[in-house]
Formats: C-alpha cells, structure tokens, sequence
C-alpha cells in the first residue's frame, strides 16, 4: 500500500490514513491524561464546583463537554465560563477528528465580543474534521472558582498536553518534563493564595503575556496543541489586544499578519501611520521609500540591486526607535517586537519557569513532524523567529533548515506550502547572502517557480514573489532565477498585471495595469536580475511580452497619473537597464549603425527597415532617408516609419518612448522615477546607430529638451546627473548642441557653482554628478563657438576657476580644467577673456593639472563614465553603477541626504532665468521642408 | 438641450459637454469632450466611417490647419464625407479626436490612429473628441 515509489495518490491518501491513526492515539492517550488531569485537580480543589462534566469522563474531550453542557443547559454557562465579565477576548479554534464509526452532531458555538452567542451544527457522519471556533472571554479563571475546569479544558488538553505528546513522540525528553511540571503546577495550586489566578491560568497566559488565540482559521486539530507553544502564541499579535481591547479583533488579520508576510509585513504598520510623507500605495515601496532617500545609493539603473528590490534596506528603517513598533496602539506589533526583542525564549522563562518555547532544533524538528498543521505552525513560528534577527537565521541555516522549509514548498497542503514560504521570505532576506546561497543551492529557486505556477492564492504569489525578490539581490542568483523564472515571472505576474494583451483587438477597452503587490514584488526582482549584465539583458529582452507589458503598464500610469509609485520605478528600471547598449546588444543592431561621419550607404539597413507605408507618407520618405548626411541635419530627420507595429524588444528603442519617459520625468515625483527615466533616454541617446539618432531628435522634437533642463534644478543628486548625462547624450545631435548650449548653460553653471560655492559639507553635489555636469558642459562646449560664448555669459569661467582650484577632488579639477581649455582654445574669445581680468596662466595652469591633455581632451581627461557610449566604446554606463556601487558602500547613508534640503535653496529661491526661457523656445522648429501632411480616410 | 445631454449618442446640435481634465504632453489643460458613436457603413467589404484624419505624432503638426497650438499632433478630423456615418453620427471638421474605443489618440502614430479606427472587428467606434467651437461655446457661457 505503501509505495514509496509511487507518489500516487493512493499513497498520499495512506499517509494520510496512517497520520489519523496516529491522532486518534494520540487523542486517546491525551484524553487519559486529562482525565488524569481533571481527577488529580478535582482532588485537590474545591469540591465539585461545576465538576459534573469534568467528572463524568467522557471520552470526548473537555472542550466538548463543555459546549455541549453550553448548549444544553444555557443556565449552566456562568458557572462554565466566566465569559461576559472577562476583560480580554479570545477566539479558539479548535479542530477535532473523530471517530468515523460515531456519528455524531457537533456543535459549535461562537461567542463573540459582545456576548452573543452562534451556535453551528455540523452532522459528521465520516471521518471530518469539525472546526469549533470559541471566543472565550479570557480571564484568569472564574470568579466562581472554577480555575482548573476552565483552564483546563482551555489550554491544558488542547494547548499543552498534546504538545507534550509531540515531544514526547518525537523524544523530547524536556517536554515530558514539561508536561509533568504542568501538571503537578496544577497540583500545587492549593498552596498559592490565590491559585486560580496565577498558576493555572496565569501561569500560562499570563506569564506569556497574553495568551493569544491558536491558529484561528487554521483549524489545527488537537495535535495543534503542541505548537501553539509560548513563543507561538506570543507572536499571535492578539495577544496585546486585550490591552486595547478597541483593538481589531478580527482574527484572520492576525493570523496572516504576524506570519503571513515577512518583514515587510510590520512595516506596514508604519506605512498606516507614517502615510503622510510615505506613499500609502504600498508597503515595500513606502518602506524603501526612505531608504533610497536616505542612501541615494541607488543608481537606480544598472544596479536595481543596489538598493533594488532587496526588501533589506528596511532594516535599518525601522530601527528599535522606530515608531510603529513603539506606540501604543500597534499594540499588536509591538508584542511582536517585544517578543522578537527578548528571546520568546528567555521571556516565558523568566517569567513562567515551568514553560518554556521550543528550541530552534526543535522547531526545525517540527518542521519534520507527520502532521502537517505542527509544520505549517512550525514555519510559522520560524518566521516569526527570523524577524529582524540576524542571528536566528544563521541558526537555521547552520542548523540546516532551509532544505527542509524548501521541500516544504511541494508540499501537498496549501497551509504548510504557505507558512513555508513565509519563513523563507524571511529567511532570505538581509544582507547576509548565506542564506540566499543556501536557498539556491537545495534548489530554492526552481522550488518557488513551481509554487508561484500552481498557487492561485494571492497570499502565497505575494510570497514567493517577496522571497524571489529578497532572492534576486545577490548577484549568483540573478542568473538562477531568470533561467528557471523568468517565463513564470512575466507570463503569470508581469503580463497578466500589466494590462497588456497580446491581441488588443478583443476588448476595446485598454486595460489598466494593476498595481498590486504582486506585480511590485515581480517587478523589483525583475528589476534586480536585469542589472545582470549583456546577458541577463538579453534574455529579458527576448522574453516574449516582457518589454510590451511593462511599456504598457508605464503607458497606463503616465495615464492615469500614477506614477510615484514603487511598481512605475520597478518598470521604469527595468527598462532602462535593458535599454543599456541596446544598440550594442539587440540582434541585427549591426544594420542600424551609422557610420560615423555618415555615408551615404550606412543608412541602406535602415532604409530596408523602415519601408514606408506608401498611402501614409507619400513621397516623403525618399528624402528623409536619402543619406547620413542629411540625418546629421536633424532638422529634417524623417522618423523610421514601419509597416507593423513594433514589439517585444524593438519597443525599447522606438522614438515613441521617448514620450512616455517624458511624461514621468514631468510627472513623477519619485526620484528614482525621474533618475531612471532620465537614464533611460541617455542609454537610448547614447551609441551611434540609427536609433540614438532618431532618439536625441524626438526628444527635442516632444520638448523634452526643457524638461530635462527643469530638472538640473532637481535636489536630488542622482537625479541632476543622470539628466545631466542624458543632456550630454544628447548635445550628440548638432542641434540639440546648440539648443542646450543657449538655453540649460545658465542651469548647468549653477550647479558648477553650487558645487564650489559652499564646501561646507552636505552641501555640494556629488563627486559623480560634479563631474557630469562638467563634462556635459564640456561636451557642449567643444567645436561650438557660440555655446563657448553663452558660457562665457553665464560666468561660467569664475566658477570653473574657483572649483578647479578649491576642489579636493582630482576628477573634479580635472574637469573643470578641461573646460577652461577648451574655453582657451577658441581665440575668437581670449579677448573678451582678457578684458574679465583672466590670464592665460589661469588656464594652462588648469590644462597642466590635467595631464595629458591637451587642446582637445583625450580620452584620459574624460571621466569614463559620462562619456556617450557611442563614442568611446566605453562600458560607461555600468561603469557609472560599478564605481558607484563601490563609493556608495563606504558612504554614510546620512550624508547624502543632508545635502538635500542645503541644496534646495539656490534652486528655490531664486530661479534662475535661464530654465523658464528655453521651456518656451527650447523647442525646436519643426524642419523647413515640411512633408506634405498625411490625411487617411477611414 | 439640456435634455439631450444624456443620450448615448449625440448629435452636433446638442452637444452633451463635459468638462474634464485630462492631460496632453504632461500639462494639464482644461478641456470639452464630446462622445460620438459612429456606426460604420458596409461598403463593399470595407467598413467605412466616412471621414479622414490627419496629424500624428510622427507628422508635422505645424501643417495641420486645425490645431490652436501648432505643436499638438493629436489625431484631427480632416474632412467628413456627406451623408456618412460620421456626419450622421455629428462629427465635424477640425474635431481632435481624444480616444477611439477608450484608447487614447493624443500620442499615436498617424497609422496606428487609422488602424485603431478601421478595425474590423468592430462595428461602432466610440469617440471622444473635443472641439474649439464646443470650447469656446463653454467658455462663453461660463462667462456670461
């Protein structure tokens, strides 16, 4: 019957059979015991007070007896149970198996907060599981004297004996002892003065606290008992509720929310509270909200890991101090706090000697138990454990419990597959990557596609979809999960929440994307494993539907005008690392590039590309694509005009987009928004195929030239360079040169000078984002008179001077040294240079710091990382992430972000004139030869 | 003309008028919908709407004739063919058309506009158009 090979389900069904057997032993043993029990306490309290139920002995659980007497004599209830006076609620749940061969008719009564009592009746004629929810007012035990009776059919037979049973089955030697303790606790209680009070009920509710309900829904059976330990109804956030008793008492939220979600989870309780400055859309993204403000750490680019999805940054946002914990009305959170502060262990020790929390082994052991609610509870626990406690999740490592949660996550009941991955999500996050490396190498990552395929339940998708992102910030799973995730990922999360449809002709309507946390979750570690490298790029890119969804889902929050939230960023990322050396990297990128100076025949790939749709562009087209040459006009630059649509991959460099990150940098006030839809235009305007071309022309053909210039005013550092970057891309474009030149010179030079201007520290721009502008300014400069002229009159020489000489940093001088060559070497302006007072020495003794460079600056005098790709072959991009990642590392976190608020001041006070001048005319004139519009009859 | 505002499908001479907001090029402007409802015409085996557009986002939009701002390269009705379903329906010359279907025309191609309205699939097109004359109508009586 047993067939170990066969999986069958008749073998499950036998394993099944088999672990019912064992519970209805165990239901037996334990059913001795507590007439044991009940005998040993009739003996030693006061006589028979309500003792008739207890003293008949039924073979049916005391629970039962009692509900039962409930519900036969209403009368008796007070003598039963002390319900309506209690201060505190509880809600027990309590599943019993019985015995096929006894028919019976269960009766389960509720009684809620208020006193009213339901009453459910459930014919069980087979093997069935009856789920009996009881809201028990909790008092340490009746006023009528009744401790034992009420505390023991409450906790001792339910809650305690079998667990002691579990331990004993499983040969832990100390829980016998427990169990024993117990039980001569209940002995003893004669002696203390006021017994029923404090040990019987106490001695367990109280000294844990409070004694929170068991697995509520869960309907563990009476084998639950045993892990419902301490610790674990501690972690019941109920438990404070009596405190509070406006507190919600909805079960169910304490059931998920302690265990359910990982850390994050309580953070959510920050973002209830903390909503004002945080986004209330989410709680991972108002978590690391905070996090990129505080690190700006974040390229947000390249690196999405950096800061990226990793749900680890939280940490240090809710530090011990950190409100939701510490108020008061959080009571829920905060006796998770508490109890993830001191040991759960340590804390019912202290203060209930005779009980204690099992021992992480045994835990783990647990979760080895045969009965599958004693594992889901262990996760559960486990998860609760791992809260920000670095040091337990070592533990379980070492102590070798991630295989075991990871071959959980197959298993057959939804329950435990759910608190397994709980406990992994917690589990794999944090800085420390062991863990992550543990999950992968018993094959974690495989194990959590499997289950995002099958489950449908929400919970566990936002699960596996949490701990992939957790997963996805260490950079040797990168490449794990897109072999075995990535098509899971896009096909189950990415596509369907995005609204795209393959075929949008069936629904007329365009659907919404949804921002839901699962699509967060996926997005972030999409976010994180795009930042891979070429060929991580690759494979997200051909990923079929990718690109088109996330296009789609952008489309659809620059259209409902929701673009701050953590998902927009997650997409936007995404796109803009896959737009990284697209030009480079895309299949048949070769046929697109231009040659440099443009011949004649480098446009012949495109021409084949881009065949035109006769009836639209009539003659037009002959022109547009006659030759390079003209393209290097830009005035006239006819846009590639396509027969079908584009998808997948080819989205990513259609002039189309530009418009839409255009949107979200006008739009967006989520800075990593704005930084990597900036980052993603300069990725796009970089390279010299035929793409960049028609990039940096759309972008000043949609104006996108003054918003870019609006935000050099930004008082985020990244998000300055990273346009500032972009600009630089951008002035690739003859006319674009020359419209930056006039019009953001003013803009770039204040922060030429904000960065000199005060050395106090925080004050300055980055190092990185200094640089950038200088060479931006450099890049305008260069074989532009005029431009040379407008910074000129932007005094943009007494800056550079300044901070080449005041700078501490050698890039920064060198830069800036560059300019002022570059500046010397027009003669045209040595006059008017002369006539400010400048001398010549001012500018060699520039152009000597920078060694080695001369009139036109060699490659050396560039910093590498702002150089448009096209020109150098330079990696710049990701060279811009890697020294990045290295810089930011050593960086206080809190350094950057004090600059913020110093910084603003120039910009807000006063507006410099130059921005609000090009935002009306740094648009450019649509070409003199105008194609004859296009009309379409339809 | 009050009265008529509710109905489904509108004609030009009771405009149903909404004021709404919506966004072009990231700026919020007010504007004035109106919805029309175009039954297509079978011609033969085409589907006709019987009218042209003109302008686009890969087009010149200082050309287009009926564009206030002569950077807007929505989607503009060019001209209406007598008798169509579209002149049926009340669509005008110089109409800009806003959506097609719930999609949006305010950032499409010229072609992808054309393919939007002529699918075949589809035998009533729901548009959402504003108009300069419906603007000003609105304006004034805002004024007055």
């Amino acid at each position: 019957m047993e067939d170990c090979n066969m999986h069958s389900a008749a073998s499950i069904l036998a394993s099944v059979k088999e672990q019912e057997a064992r519970f209805e032993r165990l239901t037996r043993a334990l059913e001795q015991e507590r007439r044991h029990v009940a005998l040993q306490l009739e003996r030693a309290q006061q006589p028979g007070v309500g003792s008739g139920g207890v003293g008949s002995g039924q073979p049916l659980s005391m629970a039962w007896q009692q509900l039962v007497l409930q519900e036969q004599s209403p009368g008796s209830q007070a003598s039963l149970v002390a319900m309506p006076e209690a201060p505190e609620v509880l809600e027990e749940t309590v599943t019993v198996e019985e015995d096929p061969g006894t028919p019976t008719s269960h009766v389960s009564i509720v009684t809620s907060e208020d006193g009213t009592t339901r009453r459910t009746e459930t014919k069980v004629t087979k093997t069935v599981k009856t789920v009996t929810t009881r809201t028990v007012r909790q008092v340490p035990v009746g006023p009528d004297g009744l401790p034992l009776l009420d505390g023991g059919p409450l906790l001792g037979p339910f809650a305690d004996g079998p667990l002691d049973r579990h331990f004993l089955l499983r040969g832990g030697g100390p829980a016998a002892t427990l169990s024993r303790a117990y039980l001569s606790s209940g002995g003893t209680f004669p002696d203390s003065p006021e017994p029923h009070e404090v040990p019987n009920y106490g001695s367990l509710s109280r000294g844990l606290g409070v004694r929170p309900p068991r697995g509520g829904p869960l309907g563990p059976g009476p084998g639950d008992g045993c892990f419902t330990l301490p610790g674990h109804r501690e972690t019941f956030p109920v438990g404070p509720e009596p405190v509070l008793p406006a507190g919600r008492s909805q079960p169910e939220r304490f059931q998920a929310e302690p265990y359910g979600l990982e850390d994050d989870t309580r953070s959510l309780a920050a973002d209830d509270e903390g909503g004002a400055d945080l986004q209330p859309d989410c709680g991972t993204t108002a978590r690391r909200r905070p996090d990129c403000g505080r690190g700006l750490r974040t390229r947000a680019c390249e690196d999405g890991a950096d800061d990226g999805g990793e749900l680890r940054e939280e940490r240090p946002l809710f530090p011990a101090a950190t409100a939701p914990l510490a108020q008061p009305e959080r009571g829920s959170l905060g006796s998770l706090d508490r109890a993830v502060r001191r040991s759960p262990s340590v804390d019912s020790a202290r203060k209930e000697p005779r009980w204690r929390d099992p021992e992480l082994p045994e835990v783990l052991a647990m979760l080895r138990h045969p009965v599958d609610p004693v594992k889901a509870n262990a996760a559960a626990y486990l998860q609760h454990l791992c809260f920000e406690n670095e040091g337990i999740k070592r533990r379980v490592r070492q102590l070798r419990g991630l295989p075991l949660l990871v071959a959980l996550l197959d298993h057959p009941r939804a329950e435990v597959r759910r608190r397994a991955c709980g406990a992994l999500r917690n589990l794999s996050y944090g800085r420390d990557t062991d863990n992550k490396a543990a999950i992968r190498d018993c094959g974690g990552v495989p194990a959590l596609v499997r289950l995002l395929r099958a489950a449908r339940d929400n919970e566990v998708r936002e699960l596996v979809t949490g701990t992939l992102w957790n997963l996805s910030s260490y950079e040797p799973l990168k490449m794990v999960i897109i072999d075995h995730g990535l098509q899971t990922l896009t096909h189950e999360v990415i596509v369907p929440h995005s609204g795209w449809e393959r075929e949008p002709n069936e629904d007329s309507k365009p659907r919404d994307a949804e921002w839901t946390t699962v699509f967060k979750n996926t997005s972030g570690c999409l976010r994180n494993v795009s930042s891979d490298g070429a060929e991580a790029r690759r494979r997200l890119r051909e990923c079929e539907g990718l690109v088109d969804a996330l296009l789609h889902a952008l489309q659809s929050a620059v259209g409902r005008k929701d673009t701050d939230n953590k998902s927009v960023e997650n997409c936007v990322c995404i796109m803009r690392n896959l737009s990284y050396h697209v030009h480079k990297e895309v299949p048949g990128a070769e046929r697109y590039q231009e040659a440099d100076p443009g011949p004649p025949g480098s446009a012949a790939g495109p021409q084949r590309r881009r065949r035109d749709d006769a009836s639209c562009f009539g003659g037009k087209k002959a022109k547009g694509k006659k030759d390079g040459e003209m393209d290097r006009n830009f005035d006239t630059l006819d846009l590639p005009k396509r027969t079908e649509a584009a998808k997948g991959f080819e989205l990513l460099y259609q002039p189309e987009v530009v418009r839409l990150y255009l949107s979200l940098l006008t739009e967006s006030r989520n800075f990593n928004t704005l930084e990597a839809a900036a980052g993603a235009l300069q990725n796009l305007s970089a390279g010299s195929w035929m793409w960049a071309t028609y990039i940096r022309a759309t972008v000043r053909k949609e104006r996108g030239l003054p918003v870019l210039v609006e935000l050099l005013q930004s008082e985020t550092d990244k998000v300055v360079r990273a346009v500032a970057i972009a600009l630089r891309n951008l002035s690739l474009d003859r006319r674009n040169k020359d419209l930056i030149g006039s019009y953001a010179m003013a803009e770039l030079v204040r922060n030429v000078r904000s960065a000199q201007a005060q050395l106090r520290p925080g004050a300055r721009l980055e190092e990185d984002t200094v640089v950038a502008v200088l060479n931006t300014i450099h890049e305008i400069v260069s074989d532009s008179l005029d431009n040379a002229r407008s910074l000129l009159q932007a005094h943009g020489v007494p800056a550079l001077v300044a901070l080449g000489a005041a700078s501490q940093s050698v890039r920064e001088a060198k830069a800036a040294s560059h300019v002022l060559q570059t500046l010397w070497s027009y003669k045209d302006l040595r006059g008017a240079l002369q006539k400010e007072g400048w001398t010549k020495a001012r500018f060699q003794s520039a152009a000597a710091n920078a060694k080695g460079a001369k009139g036109t600056p060699s490659p050396g005098g560039f910093d590498d990382s702002t150089l448009p790709l096209g020109d150098k072959s330079l990696d710049g991009y990701s060279t811009v992430d890697r020294r990045e990642r290295r810089a930011r590392g050593s960086d206080p976190a809190g350094g950057s972000s004090e600059k913020e608020p110093l910084k603003t001041e120039p910009s807000r006070k006063a507006p410099p004139p130059g921005p609000s001048r090009p935002a009306v005319r740094l648009v450019d004139a649509v070409g003199d030869s105008k194609p004859q519009p296009v009309d379409s009859w339809v | 003309m009050r009265g008529n505002s509710r109905r489904p499908r509108l004609s030009p001479s009771s405009p149903g008028v909404k004021t709404r907001r919506f966004c072009t090029h990231g700026r919020q402007r007010e504007c004035v919908k109106q919805r029309v409802e175009i039954h297509k015409l079978r011609q033969g085996e085409n589907l006709i709407l019987g009218f042209s557009i003109g302008g686009g986002i890969d087009q010149d939009p200082s050309q287009n004739p009926f564009s206030e701002d002569k950077t807007d390269k929505g989607i503009y009705v060019t001209r209406v063919s007598e008798g169509g379903p579209a002149e049926i329906a009340g669509l005008q010359i110089g109409d800009k058309i806003m959506q097609v279907n719930g999609w949006d025309m305010t950032m499409v191609t010229h072609d992808q506009a054309r393919k939007r309205l002529t699918k075949r699939s589809e035998e009533v097109v729901r548009l959402l158009v504003t108009r300069q004359s419906l603007q000003k109508a609105v304006q004034q009586s805002m004024l007055s």
